[in-house]
């Protein structure tokens, strides 16, 4: 058995990968502007299913995610994964989006990310009273020297030997904010999803338009979820394990994330509309 | 580049397990949609969750390989891609007739799965050299275990089977789409069972006394229980002697694997001893 430090992940990107990715995007994007005739419901819910996927992509480089060194204090984050933490911000801005629906696309869009947001904020805010009370650690980045929202100094919090512990403010407000875009993005592929299963279903399954209303919204929620949880999974492989935040060094690998969502999301996207649209 | 943290060798080689997994599966499914289709009858559903229980073992390993590399999200986070892809493979492949939807689903899902893999593996740069092969497999072990718990709830695996509740079975309400396995989102519940049991198995047992044999009994372990609530979840779709076939296999095959389990993880550990309640000090 080797013992070995944990992945640090590649820096840069691979020119090579990141050219064929965005031509795989592209030739699906084509290729369903060709098959159904231009720029009707289905091009336009594809088209909010790739964006969906890329918000959830980026959303995820915000949450602070500590995994286990946070649990025993020596690393600032919420103690857990990423996947965890993703999906439940998502999921959660998700239901709430998919409440406003009736509303209509911007207000559901609005109610997901709040949703998300809210679920982040109270998350962070238990983690810093449980991190604060209960642990008895105070919180402190070890990425930066300043808080780069507050201006408060860090370093002589920090203990020694650690990467710093507790949740500093710029992560508490990171998670609210990735919170926020993993529940537009999520919300966005499910209201796109829905309605093209509101327009095709009836005659797929042959029942009127109001009785397909459960299978249609149960079909545009699992899909969702499953979309979710790939990108999620994605951007959590980038940042490979912890990260603090948007101050964190970690955060400048966004783009290649972005990438990696869109050409997924096309996939994933193109695979789910057809399930109805075929 | 990354490097190995877990050791891999000792056990069946992966190949073996793959090949035996995937034909198991199909076979399973197969056989089910087969035999209820020629006596006409639900009975055979319970082949479904076989077809879950072989995609789990499978699963189990393929998981061990790829987090043998330590990815730094954590174990879970491969079951979850896992279910997310495998749902979107196999609720395609529910378009197509019995005979053809397990191929598709392999297809789609080797497709997406080898997208994702690359879009891992080479966008993101985790530079792991099995993680597209890995990401593939396990795309493929989603969709055929949704597919198995699916066929297991409603025995069957159409869309039309899936969305609509077939009529007059246990003097339901006639045919209504709310009821369904897809329209009353029992699919969402399928997702979480399938991706916790094809995550735990490896979560549970790694680490330096890793030991294969025990591990694939874990996951057998772990698709027998999954099967336990899909049996009863199948009341609602299935005759009641299918429903009490179902429950039969599903509690007599974890019971077998979970006393199997408990034999294998006495033989693992340095030590056993039957810990008894700790008694309070008397004459304070």
């Amino acid at each position: 058995m080797t013992v070995t430090p944990k992945p640090t992940g590649g820096v840069g990107m691979n020119p090579v990968a990141n050219a064929l990715s965005i031509i795989l995007l592209i030739a699906i994007i084509g290729a369903v502007w060709i098959l159904f005739g231009g720029y009707t419901l289905v091009f336009k819910a594809l088209i909010a299913v790739i964006l969906g996927g890329a918000l959830i992509g980026f959303g995820v480089h915000f949450v602070p995610v500590g995994g286990a060194p946070a649990a025993m204090g020596q690393a600032p984050g919420i103690a857990t994964g990423v996947a965890m933490l993703a999906a439940g911000a998502g999921l959660a801005g998700l239901f709430g989006g998919a409440f406003a629906v009736p509303l209509g696309l911007m207000t559901a869009v609005v109610a997901g990310g709040i949703g998300g947001a809210l679920m982040m904020a109270i998350t962070c805010l238990f983690v810093t009273l449980i991190y604060t009370y209960g642990m008895g650690i105070p919180s402190a980045s070890g990425k930066v020297k300043v808080d780069p929202i507050t201006g408060d100094s860090q370093a002589e919090y920090k203990s020694q030997g650690t990467e710093g512990h507790g949740l500093p403010f710029s992560s508490f407000a990171g998670g609210v904010i990735g919170g926020f875009l993993g529940g537009v993005g999520g919300t966005l592929i499910y209201y796109a999803l829905l309605k093209v299963y509101e327009d095709r279903l009836p005659a797929l399954l042959a029942a009127s338009a109001s009785a397909v209303v459960p299978v249609a919204v149960s079909l545009a929620g699992i899909f969702a979820v499953g979309l979710f949880l790939v990108n999620a999974v994605l951007a959590a492989y980038n940042i490979t394990g912890t990260t603090e935040g948007f101050h964190d060094p970690k955060f400048s690998r966004f783009p290649r994330a972005i990438v990696a969502s869109l050409a997924a999301s096309a996939v994933c996207g193109i695979v789910a509309i057809l399930v109805a649209a075929m | 580049m990354t490097v190995k943290v877990e050791k891999i060798e000792g056990g069946t080689p992966h190949d073996t397990i793959m090949w035996a997994g995937l034909i198991a599966a199909l076979v399973c499914l197969y056989l089910g949609a087969g035999l209820n289709l020629m006596f006409n009858a639900y009975t055979f559903s319970f082949f479904g969750g076989l077809a879950a229980v072989a995609a789990i073992v499978w699963g189990s390993d393929a998981i061990k390989g790829l987090c043998s590399y330590g990815i730094g999200t954590g174990v879970p986070s491969v079951g979850m891609i896992s279910l997310g892809s495998g749902v979107i493979a196999m609720l395609i492949a529910t378009r197509f007739s019995w005979y053809y939807a397990p191929i598709v689903a392999l297809i789609v899902a080797v497709i997406i799965g080898a997208i994702i893999g690359y879009m891992a593996n080479d966008v993101i740069m985790m530079k792991i050299p099995v993680m597209r092969r890995s990401m593939t497999e396990v795309a493929v072990i989603g969709a055929l275990m949704l597919m198995g718990l699916a066929q297991m709830t409603t025995s069957s695996y159409s869309l039309l089977g899936l969305s609509s509740v077939k009529a007059g079975l246990l003097g339901l309400a006639p045919a209504s789409l709310g009821g369904s396995f897809i329209g009353a989102s029992i699919i969402a519940v399928a997702f979480i069972l399938g991706a916790i049991a094809v995550q735990h198995p490896f979560n549970a047992c790694l680490g330096p006394s890793w030991k294969q044999d025990r591990m694939i009994m874990l996951a057998a372990e772990c698709g027998f229980l999954s099967m336990i609530p899909i049996a009863f979840m199948s009341i609602a779709f299935l005759s009641t002697g299918a429903v009490i076939v179902s429950v039969i296999v599903s509690v007599a095959g974890w019971f077998y694997t979970y006393s199997q389990y408990l034999c294998l993880s006495k033989r693992d550990a340095a030590a056993w001893l039957d810990a008894k309640p700790i008694r309070e000090p008397e004459g304070h």
